[in-house]
């Protein structure tokens, strides 16, 4: 029973991750129909800002974090993306996997291949012991950060101005910018939260690793990206609960599959997504409409 | 500026998609307080027509709106300079309240402090859309979300106002609804450019209605032609 609760708290936490990584290309993709595999690189970005200020204070630390993270995104819009729009969503997930290389390779000659290592927030790296259960402290703190995130981005998109155009352009961009919504606007917009989900995202790992190597943000990008698909990447709700059920199902099944088959729970989630693929094609990448043209 | 240059004009106006060209240099006047039809089999250019207007797809050829160039423009910006497009399908956006379509509709004013008073008129215009205002806008009637569609547009307190075949798919009731609608909104000294596909019920509507075939407009009609079987037949087959 405890052991059970234990995993579901944890699976939960893993859940609350990949939905939010998920949510970081989800919430770009609906808007430009780029499903940016580089979002890994502004993961790592803000992990390694963590590591490498966290001994001046979370204070200083988080909000550095976040900025960094926001301007990469930025910039790769800026200097990247932004000349591109014409390109189909399949030219433009390759360019951004060719961005996400470069980015690695310049994390490698920056703080080499080595991983660097710091306490962040390694008070979070306890387990408290409630009634007899065992839970992570990070588990905890991952799912109320999401919730208030998710709370947030929630109030934003329904109660403020530039929140509506921003869904307006995510579900249907064509018509957003005939009515009137500047398309540079909500483009940087989502590229900017996109930023801050990354951060968010970059935290919760940074501290359950404590170490970053230029290649760090890669795998939560690559299950991201299958949970967004899955969940429909062009829905923003669609991606944060394909990203959701990815993370849960691998912590769930890393928890209780026996010892020798857990090394494969990636190829057990794998089948999932393929099953889900072959029942709900719809789920897939590219929609009916093409891409969006300037 | 004189009264004459008020609404839209357009000069020599091109459309080509990969080099096939599907406006081949039209011209069309849409002066303020009248409504202009645009009639034409499917395929002959008619959306291309509205959309490069707007800045959504590339032309040749001199827009001006109530005398000023807008040349090289986004859609966005267009907007700004007062014309407005109700797309061909209405595209509301259906997971958004009525209201919020409408909210959307007034980013694109150029004088926010007018923004309650459009709200006002609209409402007034369309009173389904305030009995509806919280519901969904997917949830809507094909009808209601065309009189939503043509709101959102006039959030944006346009001088001059597109609809590309605003009677799509709509019942006759909510086609004339749709259409005395389009008759106030004429009468409040917009010029009105409205492409359909049922010529008879356009050239009588219109102040004046051209004819489009294959990217060139043939004929040029008055509201007394709507009787007129001979123009009728070669309006509808060229
Ligand atoms: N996006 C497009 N790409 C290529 N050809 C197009 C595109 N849109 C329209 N066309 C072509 O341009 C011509 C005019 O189309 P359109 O303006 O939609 O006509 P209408 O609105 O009068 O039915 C047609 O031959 C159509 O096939
Ligand atoms: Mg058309």
């Amino acid at each position: 029973m405890s052991q059970l609760l234990q995993s579901l708290v944890d699976a939960l936490s893993a859940g609350a991750t990949l939905g939010l990584a998920a949510l970081a290309i989800g919430l770009v993709f609906g808007v430009i129909r780029l499903a940016n595999f580089a979002t890994g690189e502004i993961i790592t970005a803000g992990a390694y800002t963590l590591i490498f200020t966290w001994q001046l204070g979370w204070y200083i630390s988080i909000p550095f974090a976040i900025i960094v993270a926001v301007l990469l995104s930025l910039l790769m819009e800026l200097s990247v993306f932004s000349r591109m729009r014409a390109a189909t969503p399949a030219t433009l997930l390759i360019a951004s996997f060719g961005l996400s290389f470069l980015l690695q390779r310049v994390y490698e000659l920056a703080f080499t291949n080595n991983v660097q290592t710091a306490p962040v927030a390694s008070e979070l790296a306890q387990s408290i012991s409630i009634g007899g259960v065992r839970i992570q402290m990070l588990s905890v703190a991952t799912i109320l950060l999401a919730a208030l995130l998710l709370t947030g981005l929630q109030l934003f998109l329904t109660r403020t101005s530039l929140g509506l155009q921003l869904k307006a352009a995510a579900a249907d961009f064509k018509t957003a910018r005939l009515i009137g919504i500047p398309a540079s606007r909500v483009i940087g917009l989502s590229f900017a939260l996109s930023g801050i989900l990354a951060a968010a995202v970059a935290f919760v790992t940074t501290v359950q690793t404590g170490a970053v190597g230029p290649t760090f943000g890669v795998p939560i990008t690559i299950l991201a990206l299958v949970g967004a698909v899955i969940g429909g990447i062009d829905k923003i709700s669609g991606a944060l609960a394909g990203g959701f059920l990815v993370g849960f199902a691998t912590s769930m099944l890393a928890s209780w599959l026996p010892q020798d088959m857990s090394n494969f729970k990636d190829a057990y989630v794998f089948m999932l997504v393929i099953g889900v693929l072959l029942m709900r094609p719809q789920g897939l990448l590219i929609r009916g409409r093409g891409a969006v043209r300037t | 500026m004189s009264n004459a240059d008020k609404g839209l004009s357009v000069v020599d106006l091109t459309v080509a998609y990969n080099g096939v060209p599907a406006v081949r240099g039209i011209s069309l006047e849409v002066p303020a307080g009248q409504a202009i039809g645009l009639i034409g089999p499917n395929g002959a250019g008619k959306s291309s027509t509205l959309l490069s207007i707007m800045g959504a797809i590339p032309r040749g050829g001199t827009v001006l709106v109530d005398g000023i160039d807008i040349a090289g423009l986004p859609p966005e910006k267009v907007v700004r300079k007062g014309v407005s497009l109700v797309p061909e399908g209405r595209h509301v956006f259906a997971e958004l309240t009525v209201m919020d379509n409408l909210r959307l509709g007034a980013v694109g004013r150029r004088d926010k402090s007018g923004y309650a008073e459009a709200l006002e008129n609209v409402l007034a215009l369309f009173p389904i859309l305030s009995e509806f205002s919280a519901r969904q806008a997917g949830l809507l009637s094909g009808g209601q979300q065309q009189q939503l569609a043509i709101g959102r547009s006039l959030m944006a307190d346009p001088d001059v106002l597109m609809l590309d075949e605003p009677s799509l798919g709509l019942s006759p009731t909510a086609v004339d609804a749709v259409f005395e609608a389009l008759d106030v909104i004429r009468g409040l000294g917009k010029a009105v450019l409205v492409v359909e596909q049922r010529a008879e019920f356009t050239i009588a509507f219109c102040d004046r209605t051209y004819v489009l075939h294959d990217g060139e407009i043939t004929l040029t009609l008055k509201p007394e032609d709507a009787n007129n079987v001979d123009v009728l037949t070669q309006a509808y087959f060229g």
